[in-house]
């Protein structure tokens, strides 16, 4: 653990976020999100919701449990449909196309609109072997460019230097920080546009988190990053925007200083102050 | 300080007692059982001493040889109204049997005698005991050896001397040259000429297709003559040199003073092993013992069974149990997986796997009716319409054979299969499949790279269970395809090498034939012990490596710990 903390010693100012004024009106749309109604049965989840997922930011939803918050992240690469009774009104435009269309492969959207977990769910597989994965999924055989990928994800991941050495052994054998970043390695290795990670610093103690925190700043240049967490603290640390979500509404939607500083809604205030939550 | 019972019970030491006698008692009859089997079974093998004794009955005096096998007490009275003169006052009478062998001399091998009648017991070192490969075994004085019918050696008295010494020496080296005889005839018998049949009936069969097909071109026709001609020329030198090793092997022979002191003349020929179990030292009965072991797992059986080894019976169990498992699996899986991952869940899955559960608990003999009235007589008889129309009306597949058998025990099985991958699938951590979706992954491909890795030690128990179940299960194989002899192995030199449409021995079927079908029941008891032990060894074998297997695949895929 030593050589750890010397080679990737945690570095406070890369979170200062830099001073330049974010205006939801000049971004770049990534996701758009139209009137989307998610239904559980006869139980509505998601009462209609509208917004747009700025390209290349960090977007934070916060809220309650049980507001609806993971629910819409799952609806943007469509893991709802692995749950029977779940069923979707609406839009969700990726690049103007339908995520929701009949005609979309939906395997081909999960390797655009890519997934990290609350818990980290390494395959029980070797390290290299877990990055390597999404690869060989798509058919890629050469094992130069499998080798060179699995490096820079790893690099990107910031996690390189520590698993080196042993990129053959079992990825169970790493601990739960490590496990979390080879995730996010093993889902950034298929260069997807965006990046939804669902509380993924939930189940790591503050090292890890503040590990993971600083690696969301480093992949916001290349990735589009939508992020669940229910820990205002950490949406006030590493996003751009956020989305303050109660009982299946969006209710306020704008930049995360604005939001958190001068909130415009009264449920908004009432939560971040912490009178209920 | 005396704890009123009212505590004691509600302190939980009752059922601590309980639920440790419980394991105590199942652990007692499981060892119990095998010391008992292996007692019975191994004991079989030890060369017993010899004894000469009179016995005199009602007043009839005869002299007995052989080896105490049994005692027991009966009631005196009863032995009494069977007309047998007991001495006044006694209640019970010690009563053993003795094995006398020489069956050809005496007419019974075993006799029951009243150890109280009983006198001049000795144990003369000069007693052999031979086994033979028919008859049983032969207990007497060796008293000349020939050779051609003309007489070599010979030896009168009851005492050892050293040209006693010399003679028996003799013998034993006759009886080395006889085996290495016998030896070559198996060879040339089983293995060339074997080869010769199989592929002369193979040209049968293939001209008996030509004349079906209709083909009239007569260079087929002696094409395959030819190849007959030269079978038939290799088939005549075989045959001339079998008809000199019989003679070189028939060539000595023995004569020996039976109990009664008459004398018998033996062909050596007929002898597997003679020894004289009175002048063995320990360390002799003991290689005795190694070589009678080893013998009895490696061996043909000889004499209805009830002598020589059981080779034939562990290979067939192995080889069926083998070729199960590779049915099995294949078949429990892709339905376990059908039924778990797809199906969409509801009343018609549940139904069928009621169904599934409840067909693990139909009668195995149920399932050799339906294997031989399915599997062999429809399957196999349409197999042999559409395939081998030539070799009928003799059936190639419509008879019981290895195939039948494994697949009837499949079928056995699979539910055990099925529901062991089920439980094994369903474990599988939710986390870990979207892990793989989110990437990018079908269903499919989740399945096979992710899913199905992790549930292997689950279908791992399942064959597990499957094997335990199948190994031991005799009922059913009675219909389709096991039999008390086979002629030869599944497996041999002979395209296609691997006969699965041959009949087989089995070791659990072995124990019921040799214990109860044998005409010799006495002399067939320990072996039943024995072949019992053997079994229980193969199951756990198998068990045993299946399980190596499951633990490696456990430890490689390790389940997270969610």
């Amino acid at each position: 653990m030593t050589s750890e903390a010397k080679t990737h010693a945690i570095d406070i100012s890369a979170m200062q976020r830099e001073n330049r004024t974010l205006n939801l009106e000049d971004e770049t749309t990534a996701l758009e999100v139209k009137n989307l109604k998610l239904y559980y049965g006869d139980n509505e989840a998601l009462h209609g919701i509208d917004m747009m997922i700025p390209k290349n930011r960090v977007t934070a939803f916060i809220g309650p449990s049980g507001c609806g918050k993971s629910t819409l992240l799952r609806c943007f690469n469509r893991m709802n449909d692995l749950v029977d009774s779940c069923r979707i009104d609406g839009q969700i435009l990726l690049d103007d196309a339908n995520i929701y269309d009949r005609s979309v492969d939906v395997a081909e959207l999960r390797r655009r609109v890519g997934m990290v977990f609350q818990k980290p769910n390494p395959f029980p597989k070797s390290i290299y072997e877990n990055v390597a994965y999404g690869l060989r999924i798509q058919g890629v055989t050469k094992k130069r460019v499998i080798d060179e990928t699995v490096e820079w994800a790893l690099r990107s991941a910031a996690l390189w230097d520590e698993v080196k050495d042993r990129l053959h052994e079992s990825a169970l054998g790493m601990s739960g920080g490590q496990q979390q970043r080879l995730v996010i390695a093993r889902t950034i290795a298929v260069k997807p546009e965006v990046l939804l990670l669902d509380e993924p610093a939930s189940a790591l103690d503050p090292i890890s988190t503040l590990k993971i925190e600083e690696l969301i700043h480093e992949l916001k240049n290349d990735f589009t990053i939508v992020i669940v967490t229910h820990n205002m603290q950490q949406a006030a640390r590493v996003s751009d925007y956020t989305a303050f979500m109660y009982m299946g509404d969006l209710i306020e939607f704008g930049v995360t200083d604005t939001l958190f500083t001068n909130p415009s809604k009264k449920q908004t205030e009432d939560y971040i102050t912490g009178r209920y939550g | 300080m005396r704890i009123s019972f009212k505590e004691w019970t509600k302190s939980g030491a009752p059922w601590v007692w309980l639920n440790a006698g419980a394991v105590a008692i199942s652990m007692i009859m499981v060892v119990g059982l095998l010391i008992l089997i292996a007692v019975r079974g191994l004991g079989h093998f030890w060369p017993a001493d010899l004894v000469q004794a009179t016995y005199s009955e009602n007043g009839q005096q005869m002299k007995l040889v052989g080896e105490l096998v049994n005692s027991e007490d009966v009631p005196a009275d009863q032995l009494r109204d069977s007309g047998v003169d007991v001495p006044e006052g006694a209640e019970f009478m010690q009563r053993n049997l003795i094995k006398v062998g020489n069956r050809d001399v005496g007419g019974s091998d075993f006799i029951w005698v009243l150890d109280d009648f009983i006198s001049q017991s000795s144990k003369p070192e000069m007693l052999f005991a031979a086994e033979r490969r028919e008859w049983g075994n032969f207990y007497g004085y060796l008293r000349s050896v020939k050779q051609d019918g003309e007489l070599v050696a010979s030896y009168d008295g009851y005492e050892k001397t050293a040209e006693y010494e010399v003679l028996w020496q003799d013998f034993q080296s006759r009886i080395e040259r006889a085996l290495v005889l016998h030896e070559q005839i198996k060879d040339i018998e089983k293995g060339d000429i074997g080869s010769i049949n199989y592929e002369l009936e193979r040209i049968r069969l293939k001209e008996r297709a030509l004349q079906l097909k209709e083909i009239t071109d007569q260079a087929r026709y002696q094409e395959l003559d030819a190849r007959r001609a030269e079978l038939n020329a290799d088939y005549e030198v075989l045959q001339k040199d079998l008809t000199d090793l019989y003679t070189a092997f028939n060539r000595d022979s023995i004569t020996a003073e039976v109990a009664d002191g008459r004398i018998v003349e033996i062909e050596i020929s007929k002898i597997v092993r003679a020894f004289l179990p009175n002048d063995m030292g320990l360390g002799a009965k003991i290689a005795h013992y190694a070589e009678k072991i080893v013998e009895f797992m490696t061996d043909d059986p000889r004499e209805a069974n009830t002598e020589g080894g059981i080779f034939p019976a562990i290979f067939g169990t192995v080889m069926m149990v083998l070729l199960m498992s590779v049915m099995v699996t294949p078949f429990g899986v892709v339905a376990a997986v059908y039924l778990r991952e797809y199906a969409k869940q509801g009343f018609v899955t549940r139904l069928i796997r009621i169904a599934v559960n409840n067909l693990a608990g139909v009668p195995s003999i149920v399932y050799g009716v339906f294997g031989l009235g399915f599997f062999v007589y429809f399957l196999g008889g349409h197999i042999d319409d559409a395939l081998f129309p030539e070799a009928k009306p003799a059936p190639t597949f419509g008879t019981p054979g290895l195939l039948w058998a494994s697949l009837t025990l499949a079928l056995l099985t699979v539910p055990v299969v099925i529901v062991a991958t089920e439980e094994g699938l369903s474990r599988i951590p939710r986390a870990v499949r979207e892990g793989s979706l989110a990437l990018g992954a079908t269903k499919a491909e989740t399945l096979w790279k992710v899913v199905l890795p992790m549930a292997s030690p689950a279908m791992m128990t399942g064959v597990i269970l499957a094997i335990a179940r199948a190994a031991g299960e005799v009922a059913p194989l009675m219909l389709v395809g096991v039999v008390k002899l086979a002629p030869s192995l599944p497996l041999d030199m002979n395209y296609p090498f691997l006969h699965l449409d041959q009949k087989f021995m089995h070791l659990g079927f072995h124990i019921y034939d040799v214990g109860f079908q044998s005409p010799n029941v006495e002399a067939a008891r320990p072996l039943v012990y024995a072949t019992a032990l053997l079994l229980v060894a193969v199951i756990a074998m198998l068990n045993l490596s299946a399980i190596a297997i499951r633990n490696h695949l456990r430890e490689k895929y390790k389940a997270l710990e969610m």
